[in-house]
């Protein structure tokens, strides 16, 4: 969020506006001369730091990094080792969980099973947030044709079921024998590849709203160049939509690695995955829950995260719901 | 004869002396509804042609449609059905009188229906699978030149002639003792003549469509077609000759898998479920009561080296693999005890069993394993192949785990999508590493758990393994005047397995079934198929 904060506020220093034209500028414009003016960034932080439920999702959501970079702070286990004779055996020790159907520390293996859900979410975020950042912009900022087709492009892409293709996908990468490392990226690829349109439409449009700001004409008259215009002027201001597009993403994307996991076309041993373990244990839920119960709670708990961060996002930068 | 003993949805049963069991409650307490259509539920079968049926989804369903020459007792002893007599001197001319009997189009079975059925088989360009059940006989050499694309010079088998009509007269290109107990299998049923283009040409050209509703001779006539992933409707056939079943009529319902099965069980919309999924034998006690039977079956799970693979062509590294599994474990946890670790290389089910013969080489001793294994330089790195499609995951990831930490290599289990996916590969010479068989005898004969996997040339030896001496062993075992010369013979084949060690022996499976309210006295026959004969509905 700070990040966000410093640029949205040098934004508003360098391009200078007026008062009125700028609709991001503070709604008090008669303190101008004797408060500091605050960015919508600024206002939304205001606005966050009050709300329970950003707070829940933020720590929820720093709490899956830790564990997805430092699974060892959680468990002295290795979610690898697995004894036959602790088949099903309750909780021991540090296996608060109890074991599952190989004798697996089930607690450890959802601990392990983060990595690749935050990794894969995050990468495939990522890289739709960088395909809908180019294709979004470009799009927004030029126009005409280019904008047609990009548009175009948007809305085939947006009738390929993301599921129905990742599963097409995923067969292929399955036949041509791909490792359980080839299958990391491919689902990355896949799920970025397929996930970016909604940011893109998103960013388009705030794109179009900006590049018609008063700011952006100065600047244009000054002599900068498409570039500067772009990077400088318009993106800062049509930035916040898209970060919370991007978040909500991330806890759809986890979510699809583990349907897609769980479908048999995901990842595969020995990569620890949370859809993996789902599909390993329901079987076996009649006889015993708490195996299934452990990975299926984590992967609720990671995507809920990630969805209220967003949405309490959404809702401090939208005013009117303010 | 390749792929259907190892197929994927294991546990061919030995029909078990349920006798006790099926006195007590809840078993046999209705009466008998003599009309009564009970369902039973069973995968898609691949063919129902006498010639092409060689896995037990579509046996079950054959064995409804058609009446065997011979069936076989608890003790895995033949006797006669649809054949009067089946007779030799010298094992290797026989002679095998038929009784009279009636296809469902209303022909009689005479020896016509089986030597045409038998010969359309054998031709190596009808391309069927089971035309390997006829390499005994003379003449199929002539049938099936090792060049696939040859056309055979004949037609016909030359050991097949008739003698007159309820006469069949068979010669074999050498002395075979248990030829009556080869008879029973599906190869050998009969075929009518409306099952042909045209009865009287050579080679024999099967009607395309004879498949969809195959004529047989057995107790139960097809009601309308074979429904493809849905159902096969059979009704009671009125003219049949032989011993009534207590049942109007029986509904196959093909299933994609084992858990929708057992789920529509439980349910009380299916009556019978041969096989419990492995996922649910924990839960199967409570769900069914003393609905759930186990009885013991043919079928032997081992673990198969490719020998020809440097990696695994010492014998010292195979023992040491073999010393690092805790069977007993796996059987425990993983199957919940509903199946049998193995310490012999034939089954218990047979005669000349001998219980752990495989001794020092199959018990469980993990430091001497080690020991044995790093001395024989074993790979650091080991995986096993198996098949996704028939729950083989849960033991193979347990033995993996098991040979982690035993002999401190890596091991992952690499599921191929089909049966056929893995055969293809070890075929190609493909890199699998040690791979999962199954096998489940398709006659009660030691010869039948020796010949075919391990001999030189044996139709599903595909570890490439070959040892002169256990070959002349299996032929002399197979020429022996009595069965019991041949079990010796067998037995010593045995021994030099043990000392090779091609493949591990696992488990030896049991059948695990159950069945709802709705019928009474399920019972399981050789051949992992509901006695049809013995089942019924209760009113």
């Amino acid at each position: 969020m700070s990040d966000f904060e410093t640029v949205a506020a040098t934004e508003f220093h360098t391009a200078q506006p007026g008062p009125a034209g700028d609709v991001n500028a503070p709604s008090q414009p008669h303190s101008m001369e004797t408060q500091k003016p605050r960015s919508a960034g600024a206002d939304a932080w205001r606005e966050l730091r009050r709300k329970p439920l950003f707070w829940i999702g933020l720590v929820l959501a720093l709490f899956a990094l830790v564990m997805a970079f430092w699974p060892s702070l959680f468990t002295s286990a290795d979610p690898q080792t697995c004894q036959l004779s602790r088949r099903m055996a309750p909780a021991s020790g540090g296996a608060i969980f109890g074991f599952d159907v190989q004798g697996c520390d089930v607690y450890a293996k959802a601990v392990y099973g983060t990595k690749n859900s935050l990794m894969i979410g995050g990468l495939a975020a990522l890289l739709a947030g960088v395909v809908a950042m180019l294709l979004g912009v470009t799009a927004g900022y030029f126009g005409r044709w280019w904008d047609a087709i990009v548009s175009r492009v948007v809305d085939i892409v947006l009738g390929l079921p993301l599921l129905l293709a990742g599963i097409v996908f995923m067969r292929r990468v399955a036949n041509a024998g791909g490792g359980a490392n080839a299958r990391v990226w491919a689902l990355i690829a896949i799920l970025g590849l397929l996930g970016w349109t909604t940011a893109a439409r998103v960013i388009r449009s705030s794109v179009i709203t900006a590049k018609q700001q008063d700011y952006v004409h100065a600047a244009r008259m000054l002599g900068a160049g498409h570039g500067r215009i772009m990077l400088r002027h318009i993106l800062p201001n049509a930035l916040a939509p898209f970060i919370v597009i991007i978040t909500m993403a991330l806890g759809a994307f986890i979510a699809a690695e583990a349907t897609l996991s769980f479908l048999g076309v995901g990842l595969i041993p020995p990569s620890q995955s949370w859809g993996l373990s789902i599909s390993e244990m329901y079987p076996y839920m009649r006889e015993n829950a708490i195996p299934l119960a452990v990975p299926s709670a984590f992967l609720a708990l990671t995507v809920l995260a990630f969805i209220i961060l967003g949405d309490t996002i959404r809702e401090a930068f939208d005013p009117k719901l303010r | 004869m390749q792929v259907r003993r190892l197929a994927a949805w294991v546990a061919l049963p030995l029909s078990a002396a349920l006798a006790l069991a099926a006195c007590g409650s809840g078993g046999g307490s209705g009466s008998s509804n003599p009309d009564g259509v009970i369902s039973i539920g069973i995968g898609e079968p691949q063919h129902l042609l006498p010639g092409n049926t060689h896995e037990t989804e579509g046996a079950q369903v054959m064995a409804a449609l058609y009446s065997p020459l011979v069936n076989f007792d608890e003790a895995g002893k033949p006797f006669e059905v649809a054949a009067e007599s089946i007779t030799s001197t010298d094992n290797k001319v026989w002679t095998i009188k038929l009784k009279d009997g009636k296809f469902h189009n209303g022909e009689a079975v005479d020896a016509d229906s089986f030597i045409n059925s038998w010969n359309f088989t054998a031709y190596g360009p009808n391309a069927q699978d089971n035309s390997f059940f006829f390499d005994k006989f003379q003449g199929w050499a002539d049938l099936n030149p090792s060049d696939a694309n040859v056309v055979p010079t004949q037609k016909t088998l030359s050991g097949l002639k008739k003698i007159d009509d309820k006469t069949i007269e068979v010669t074999l290109s050498a002395p075979f003792t248990e030829f009556r107990s080869l008879l029973g299998y599906t190869a050998f049923y009969p075929l009518p003549k409306a099952a042909f283009q045209d009865p009287a040409a050579t080679p024999l050209v099967l009607k395309t469509d004879f498949e969809q509703a195959p004529i047989g001779n057995g107790a139960f006539k097809i009601k309308g077609n074979w429904q493809h992933d849905q159902q096969i409707e059979v009704e009671r056939f009125a003219d049949f000759t032989g011993e009534k079943p207590k049942v109007g009529g029986i509904l196959f319902r093909i299933y994609q898998n084992q858990g929708a099965q057992y789920a529509d069980l439980l349910a009380n919309n299916l009556d019978v479920v041969k096989t419990i999924p492995t996922e649910s034998l924990a839960t199967v006690q409570g769900d069914l009561g003393d609905r759930f039977r186990q009885s013991p079956s043919s079928s032997f799970q081992f673990l198969a080296f490719p020998t020809f693979d440097a990696r695994f062509s010492k014998p010292e590294v195979r023992k040491a693999i073999s010393m690092a599994i805790n069977r007993e474990e796996i059987v425990q946890q993983v199957f919940q005890g509903s199946q049998k670790a193995a310490y012999s290389f034939v089954s218990p089910v047979v005669a000349g069993y001998r219980d752990n013969t495989c001794g020092v080489n199959c018990e469980f001793k993990p430091a001497e394993a080690k020991a044995a294994y790093q001395a024989a330089g074993g790979p650091s790195s080991l995986n096993i192949t198996y098949n996704a499609d028939g729950g083989h995951k849960q033991w193979v990831d347990a033995t993996c785990n098991q040979l982690k930490a035993n002999l401190g290599v890596e091991c992952v289990g690499t599921p191929e999508a089909k049966f056929a996916d893995l055969l293809q590969k070890v075929e190609d010479k493909a890199e699998v590493g040690m791979f999962r068989l199954g096998w489940s005898f398709d006659y009660p004969s030691m010869e039948n758990y020796l010949g075919p996997l391990y001999t030189t040339d044996g139709s599903s030896n595909y570890y490439g393994y070959s040892n002169p001496a256990f070959d002349t062993l299996v032929k002399e075992g197979a020429a022996a005047p009595t069965p019991d010369d041949s079990i010796k013979k067998y037995q010593e084949a045995e021994d030099i397995l043990v000392q090779d060690m091609p493949v591990l022996p696992l488990r030896f499976g049991q059948n695990n079934y159950g069945f709802s309210t709705k019928v009474q006295n399920v019972e399981l026959d050789l051949f992992s198929r509901v006695d049809l004969n013995k089942i019924e509905a209760v009113s």
